[in-house]
């Protein structure tokens, strides 16, 4: 399995304080052209709500995903568990948590992902404290 | 007549439900045990209020609803209310108990005297976003009924916080509506600030946190007068759930007023509580 996210000297780079800013990478905010875009992503993700599709799904990865209609690339995704990419092909993230759940990973693998690092160095990094309040806050 | 008799504003969080299950097991791990102690006294008032409804303001979170159809607001009329499995298995917690002709009369008020196309739900199982802070709160065996209201608050775009405002003073004409008896309280659960995906995972604005706590029992008009956008840029994008806490305080007189808050941010996630009474 591929892991695009080893612990690296960038970590610290990767870490820097969050910017109060929503764009991507930083943010992901799941619009309606991405819900449209991931929507058989996520039914398939779903799909893993089941208890009973989670032993079904890790049997053959491919054959339970073809049996939803996933793209290709998306697949391909998926088996790599590139997590961050299957955000931006328009997976929610809750709905992603259902396939990391069920390969015995959890939102920490993601984040982490997300971010560059590896879970272990997320979890230490975690809560990542900001200061700053909105207009009208103050 | 019902009346509105408080509201409670609370967070919820995953952990806050598995950290309670373990934490009556083994004890609190020094993260978790001021959340326990800190939602202690809200326990206790509780108990002296005694309310006999409980009307819960939530956001469910792909675990009841899917994208084939998302409502933006829904109701659960049911006698009971599962667990959702979030794929993790249920926690050994019971269904939660329902009042279908309570939850009928405040459909039916909502739908037709105040226009709220609310989607009906006669199944609707509750995620974490009521079960991770109901046992803090609520002994078993759970008696008092539930009506649950769900939020969407997963995809763009999200209900204004002036709707979600609305709905809390459409909520209390509903109430007030009904001939029973009923002491209700009205609890709204979101946020408070964390983010939980993209390079930002991890954010917490405490400050931000504590603030919008100690404003919201006198600054309603305040804190909706700052778009969810920046409560997204600041508290994270879940931070946005904070909107449903509008609708509890809206629920509640102008003279409502604050009888507890407590903050602590354990993990990723600002868990925070409020409590209102009505005089």
């Amino acid at each position: 399995m591929k892991n695009s996210a080893s612990p690296n000297i960038q970590d610290s780079r990767a870490l820097r304080d969050p910017a109060f800013d929503l764009d991507s990478p930083g943010t992901v905010l799941f619009s309606s052209e991405l819900a449209l875009k991931g929507h058989r992503l996520n039914k398939f993700a779903l799909s893993l709500r089941n208890r009973e599709n989670q032993p079904r799904f890790r049997a053959d990865e491919t054959a339970y995903m073809r049996a939803y209609g996933i793209s290709e690339s998306d697949m391909q995704l998926v088996r790599e568990r590139d997590w961050s990419a299957l955000l931006l092909a328009g997976g929610h993230l809750q709905a992603i948590l259902k396939i990391a759940a069920t390969v015995g990973q959890s939102l920490w693998h993601i984040g982490a992902h997300n971010v560059g690092i590896d879970a272990e160095a997320m979890k230490a990094a975690c809560p990542r404290v900001v200061a700053g309040l909105p207009e009208g806050m103050e | 007549m019902a009346k509105i008799i408080g509201g409670i504003g609370i967070a919820h969080t995953p952990s806050m439900g598995m950290e309670y299950d373990r934490g009556m097991a083994q004890g609190f791990d020094a993260r978790w045990a001021p959340w326990f102690e800190g939602t202690r006294p809200v326990q206790q008032w509780l108990e002296e209020l005694q309310p006999t409804q409980l009307v819960v303001i939530y956001n469910d979170h792909l675990n009841h609803f899917d994208f084939d159809a998302y409502p933006t607001l829904a109701i659960g009329v049911a006698q009971q209310f599962e667990q959702a499995d979030e794929g993790w298995g249920k926690r050994p917690w019971p269904t939660m108990p329902g009042d279908p002709k309570f939850a009928m009369a405040l459909t039916e008020y909502l739908v037709r005297k105040s226009e709220f196309d609310l989607t009906v739900c006669q199944t609707l199982a509750l995620d974490h976003g009521v079960y991770s802070w109901f046992p803090y709160l609520m002994d078993t065996p759970w008696r008092i009924p539930v009506t649950p209201i769900a939020v969407n608050m997963v995809r763009q775009p999200l209900p204004t916080s002036q709707r979600l405002a609305r709905l809390g003073r459409e909520l209390r004409a509903a109430v007030e509506s009904n001939p029973a008896g009923e002491r209700v309280l009205v609890i709204a659960t979101g946020g408070m600030s964390h983010q939980i995906s993209g390079a930002r995972f991890g954010i917490s604005n405490q400050e931000f946190d504590r603030r919008f706590l100690k404003t919201l029992p006198a600054g309603l008009e305040t804190l909706m007068a700052i778009p969810q956008e920046e409560y997204m840029r600041y508290g994270g994008t879940e931070a946005a759930e904070l909107s449903l806490w509008f609708a509890m305080r809206a629920a509640l007189s102008a003279q409502a007023r604050p009888v507890y808050d407590y903050y602590t941010c354990p993990q990723i996630t600002g868990c925070g509580v409020l409590a209102m009474i009505e005089p």
